[in-house]
């Protein structure tokens, strides 16, 4: 609504190499397009998890994770298809920046999904990856990029440091630049309750692939946001596993196979 | 950008434009000596991007109508066309029923009017229009009082104007305004009072003789306290005295006359449905901007005076509507409006309450979301106590809360503290556990965790809430799938069904086709085990293969669904597949909800066997306790609803493509003709006609033209038979819904003839359970501080929210779904309202019912 202060470059920042044709044609595809593109999200996210949170600006058609094109595993972006446009750019308004998993995330439109573009395009065969460190206890928001740095993606990682300067500086209003993204108190019960998430229990399930060296980055960020920063040096160094995700089991082949026979 | 564009952007703002100045009166100098710079050569762009500046920065009116006043100084012909322009475009939202643009507007007007721009007395003129449209809108004999939503639209748009100019007015033309008072007073005495039951956030007090005033009385109240103070606002800036004496020196333009549109038509028969239906279409049209939630208590709004607390609302309402979508500079003008007292409670009171706004609020709710997360971010030492506040105090009501606003609730908080890393003083409310499992606080709770779940994953929410160990009761459970055939424990199924669901896993592995699967199906499983059997285990096994992911979901019901839908051909056996869905996932609400939905997408179950099986005894016995059936439910009727939405744009962009079509057609036979009736010489002798070549390219393209409109024609005809099934569908649906709901409240409630009240069933109490509540309550009232928790403070609250008996819950859930759901597609249902008045809601039908859904639907109270 607000035309005064949209910026109209905003939609060509940048360029997908797959894409076949020309600028324009290309900016045409992303103004019609119901699919968006989520990015910086945490490995361990499930598809039901982007789902609940998606479904929020409307009704989806299809979730298509990325996928390590090695491993065969999640590697932190996925494609959410809308059956409407209205839906699309709503969850882009409004979902871009937020947090899910304890990440946040980056939601753009996407000219579309075809095949093939589910696996990640990194050197090692994962995600150009991009790690985000939040360390709330210097009242900074610090972004420690870490990432292997390959083709188109170089346009990409500039657009990621330039929706995170978007997430920090609010500061326009009377009232200051905002803070980071830090634990809210409510009232006399806040506050008092800094373990609120960053370490989790229950970790005993199976870790059946090891991705440590894709993880490190993460992991150490998500200990310093922890107020309680003793919990660092006694915690697992093994990357934590969400629960909620599972496992592929036996028929796994079969089900990557799925993957790249959808339509 | 050009300097001047910024400048005028950011007059008011401390920004760097304006040297972090907060003078307003530096701000208009420094920008008006700009603009007077730019006037010669850049007057066609300062124009539009002033008019757009002053409409979408609305709580900057003040500050562009004096620099107006100023500019009008310099160039009289400049002004002169703002003036026309303003009229043009104002004529133009009057006419199509722009109701944010006709507001903001007149607000414009006012403040040009301020600045000598405009006599006072053509202002007036504006007022006096509007004032006798409405009159007559509401007169019987004349008018149409079923519009009486947008008579009152122009009477709020008309008072509205009063905090901007009111003093000039009552200066300047004290008789012309009086006239316009006395007018706006005689037209309240004859319009209706707006019953807001169908639309308030809480059920409460409706028995109570004390009538809650409505907007635009409550409006009224607050013009005639401004009006006894003199008209002093503190918070509109009133920049124009500051140039007061050169203001004097403007000359003044004309603004015409405007028209209101005609009276909308009577109806042709005069009957309540008819009247209810123009009614319902005017509300729609002229909706109500916001409704107070007055959820804080009265210190913390109301040290303001009553006009200030309307006038903040509307600049906080503006924000929201014009920075949807541009979150920074959303966050930082909500945070810095021009006022000089402190809104933090009546921001986040107008934020909640756009939030819940029945039916509809202007966004969807996640956009609140996000608003409420910038803002807590943005003013982290205030805010988030605020929200906490707010949060507490819809949690004490929680049991009047509409439902529909309970479920928004539910989402977005459990959504925000999904943001906020799950901090929350879940201590606080340990209390609910003592609670018995139906009352509202309690099932809230749960219902908070279980989407929390959703969003995080169980261990995560299961820690979040350590400073509660014991509400871990109201986790959902840990949500794997419940395998008939895995093997593990035998739940007394055979050995020979365990064989079949491995064999068939084994065929679905081995990639047999579904065509292969059919066949086998019906030649060696159906004919031998019988249907139960048969559908039990294919179901299940299909569901596991797919149970990894909503994708793999979403594969196999690709792939398989045909098997699914052979063998589920009608609605009976539809109704028994999806309970096999809910016995499969019954651990995870969720993905019964999603793979119920992607059936009916893949339309291997209908809308209405989705209904039969929500209606089925095992889930009418959960509609208190547990969201899971409506959300089910939710999800079949918005589905059904969207298809209807999808096939009406359809149409409407075939019907334009028709029209061009044809324009098109008749364009080539236009020009064949014209070519065919051409003379042209064609070796050397003259032959009607143009030269063959060129006449049979138009020919064929004559020919395409008509094909292509045939086509097109054919295309809507289609689609307008596939809305017209889809319409009777709905129609269906609506009477499947009602009947269902008649039925399961008839054998809750009590009888129709003992005069009940949903009042009188919440205060049915069980005497044991109001005891336990004491007693729980005593203990919660020290926390580890040893101070008095708020929300233990006014303790009455939180005795008459868990004290009703079960059955009573059960029928004061079940009718306020009724509600919901009636409101919430009351524009889908209106059409159907004949047949279903003839078919369900007929003379025995429980008076409840009945008032559920008519309040739903806002059909007027007194033709009950």
């Amino acid at each position: 609504m607000a035309s005064l202060f949209k910026d109209p470059a905003k939609l060509s920042a940048y360029r997908d190499r797959r894409f076949n044709g020309t600028q324009e044609e290309f900016e045409q595809a992303l103004l019609n397009s119901t699919t968006v593109y989520i990015g910086n999200m945490s490995f361990y996210t499930t598809e039901e998890q982007v789902y609940e949170l998606f479904s929020r600006a409307g009704e989806i058609k299809k979730i298509i994770m990325g996928l390590d094109k090695n491993s065969k595993t999640p590697c932190g972006f996925c494609f959410v298809l809308y059956y409407s446009r209205e839906d699309a750019e709503d969850a882009v308004k409004y979902i871009s920046g937020t947090i899910l998993d304890d990440r946040p995330i980056r939601v753009d439109f996407d000219w579309g999904f075809v095949e093939g573009r589910q696996w990640g395009r990194g050197r090692s065969g994962g995600q150009a990856c991009l790690l985000w460190n939040c360390d709330i206890s210097t009242g900074m928001e610090r972004v420690l990029l870490n990432y292997y740095f390959s083709g188109g993606y170089g346009k990409l990682v500039q657009r990621e440091l330039e929706a995170q300067r978007q997430l920090v500086d609010y500061g326009a209003g009377s009232l200051g630049a905002f803070p980071p993204v830090m634990p809210p108190h409510y009232g006399k019960h806040g506050g008092g309750h800094g373990h609120g998430g960053s370490y989790r229990h229950g970790r005993d399930s199976h870790r059946k692939r090891d991705r440590d060296d894709d993880r490190h980055g993460r992991e150490s960020s998500k200990r310093n946001s922890d107020h309680e920063s003793r919990r660092a040096s006694d915690h697992d160094s093994r990357p934590e596993k969400n629960p909620r995700f599972r496992e592929s089991g036996d028929s796994d082949d079969e089900e990557e196979d799925d993957r790249k026979r959808r339509p | 950008m050009s300097s001047w564009k910024s400048l005028l952007l950011r007059i008011g703002d401390k920004s760097s434009e304006y040297n972090s100045s907060s003078d307003f009166k530096d701000h208009i100098e420094t920008c008006f000596g700009a603009l007077r710079r730019e006037l010669l050569h850049s007057s066609s762009e300062i124009l539009p991007f002033l008019l757009q500046c002053s409409e979408q920065l609305p709580h900057k009116i003040p500050l562009y109508g004096t620099l107006i006043g100023l500019l009008n100084l310099e160039d009289e012909d400049f002004v002169k066309k703002i003036v026309e322009n303003t009229q043009d475009s104002f004529q133009d939202a009057l006419d199509s029923g722009k109701c944010d643009i006709i507001r903001i507007l007149m607000r414009f007007l006012t403040v040009l009017m301020c600045s000598k721009v405009i006599q006072p007395a053509s202002l007036v003129v504006v007022f006096e229009t509007l004032l006798s449209s409405a009159a007559i809108t509401v007169d019987e004999e004349k008018g149409n009082p079923s519009w009486q939503a947008r008579a009152d639209f122009y009477v709020i748009c008309i008072l509205s104007c009063l905090p901007w100019g009111g003093a000039e007015l009552a200066e300047q033309v004290p008789e012309e305004i009086e006239r316009v008072l006395v007018g706006i007073q005689a037209y309240l005495s004859i319009r209706r009072h707006t019953s807001n039951s169908g639309l308030s956030f809480f059920e409460d007090g409706e028995s109570g003789g004390d009538i809650e005033k409505d907007f635009l009385e409550d409006l009224w109240e607050r013009i005639q306290v401004l009006s006894n103070n003199g008209w002093k606002v503190e918070s509109v800036p009133r920049p124009h005295l500051s140039f007061e004496a050169q203001l004097v020196g403007g000359k003044s333009h004309e603004f015409g006359p405007i028209s209101c549109p005609e009276q909308p038509e009577l109806p042709s028969t005069i009957s309540a449905v008819a009247y209810g239906k123009q009614k319902h279409e005017a509300e729609l049209k002229y909706p109500q901007r916001t409704r107070r939630l007055n959820i804080f208590p009265a210190s913390k709004t109301e040290d303001l005076q009553p006009i200030d607390r309307f006038v903040v609302e509307e600049y906080l309402l503006d924000v929201l509507l014009f920075f949807n979508g541009c979150r920074k500079e959303c966050a930082s003008f909500m945070v810095g409006l021009p006022v000089p007292f402190r809104y933090e409670y009546l921001m986040a009171e107008t934020i909640f309450s756009q939030l819940l706004l029945l039916p509809h609020p202007p966004f969807k709710p996640i956009y609140y979301t996000l608003v409420i997360m910038d803002l807590c971010k943005a003013l982290p030492g205030a805010f988030p106590a605020v929200v906490a506040g707010a949060v507490r105090a819809l949690f004490d009501k929680i049991a009047d809360l509409d439902m529909e606003c309970r479920t928004r609730l539910i989402l977005w908080f459990s959504h925000h503290l999904s943001n906020f890393q799950f901090i929350w003083p879940w201590d606080e409310w340990a209390y609910v556990l003592d609670l018995p499992r139906w009352a509202p606080q309690r099932v809230f709770v749960q219902e908070v965790l279980e989407r929390e779940v959703r969003l995080s994953y169980w261990d995560k929410i299961k820690q979040s809430i350590e400073n509660a160990p014991a509400l871990e009761e109201l986790l959902p459970p840990k949500g794997g799938p419940n395998f008939k055939y895995s093997g593990v424990d035998g739940q007394g199924k055979t050995e020979q069904e365990q064989a079949l669901s491995a064999e068939l896993s084994n065929k679905v592995k081995g990639r047999q086709s579904a065509r292969e699967i059919i066949v086998w199906i019906e030649e060696s499983i159906y004919p031998i085990h019988g249907l139960e059997v048969t559908l039990s285990v294919v179901v299940q096994t299909l569901l596991d293969i797919g149970s990894k992911s909503f994708t793999h979901l979403i594969t196999i019901l690709e792939r398989y669904g045909q098997v699914m839908a052979k063998l589920c051909s009608d609605q009976d056996k539809q109704v028994m597949l999806i309970a096999e869905v809910g016995s499969y996932w019954k651990n995870n609400a969720q993905m019964t909800a999603i793979t119920i939905d992607r059936m009916m997408s893949c339309r291997l179950v209908s809308n209405l066997a989705i209904v039969r099986w929500v209606f089925s005894p095992e889930n009418i016995e959960q509609f208190h306790l547990s969201d899971c059936p409506w959300e089910v439910l939710r999800n079949a009727v918005s589905k059904t609803y969207n298809r209807i939405t999808d096939l009406r744009k359809e149409i409407s962009s075939l019907k334009k493509g028709v029209i061009s079509a044809e324009e098109a057609a008749s364009k080539a036979k236009a020009d064949l003709e014209a070519a065919e009736s051409k003379l042209s010489l064609v070796e050397g002798e003259p032959v009607l006609g143009e030269n063959p070549a060129k006449l049979k390219h138009l020919k064929s393209v004559a020919e395409k033209a008509k094909e292509e409109e045939e086509s097109m024609h054919d295309s809507l005809e289609a689609k307008e038979a596939l809305l017209a099934r889809a319409l009777d569908e709905n129609e269906v649906l609506f009477l499947s819904l009602y009947k269902n709901f008649c039925t399961v409240l008839m054998e809750h409630l009590p009888d129709a003839s003992s005069d009940v009240t949903l009042q009188s069933l919440k205060s049915i109490h069980g005497d044991s359970m109001a005891v336990d509540l004491e007693e729980s309550s005593t203990m919660e009232v020290d926390d580890e501080n040893g101070i008095p928790k708020k929300s233990q403070s006014n303790g009455g609250k939180a005795s008459n929210t868990c004290n009703v008996k079960e059955k009573e819950q059960w029928c004061l859930s079940t009718l306020g779904y009724v509600k919901a759901f009636s409101r919430q597609y009351a524009s889908e249902i209106w059409p159907h309202i004949e047949k279903l008045d003839a078919e369900v809601f007929t003379e025995d039908v429980h008076p409840l019912l009945r008032k559920a859904v008519y309040s739903g639907l806002r059909q007027m109270s007194n033709e009950l």
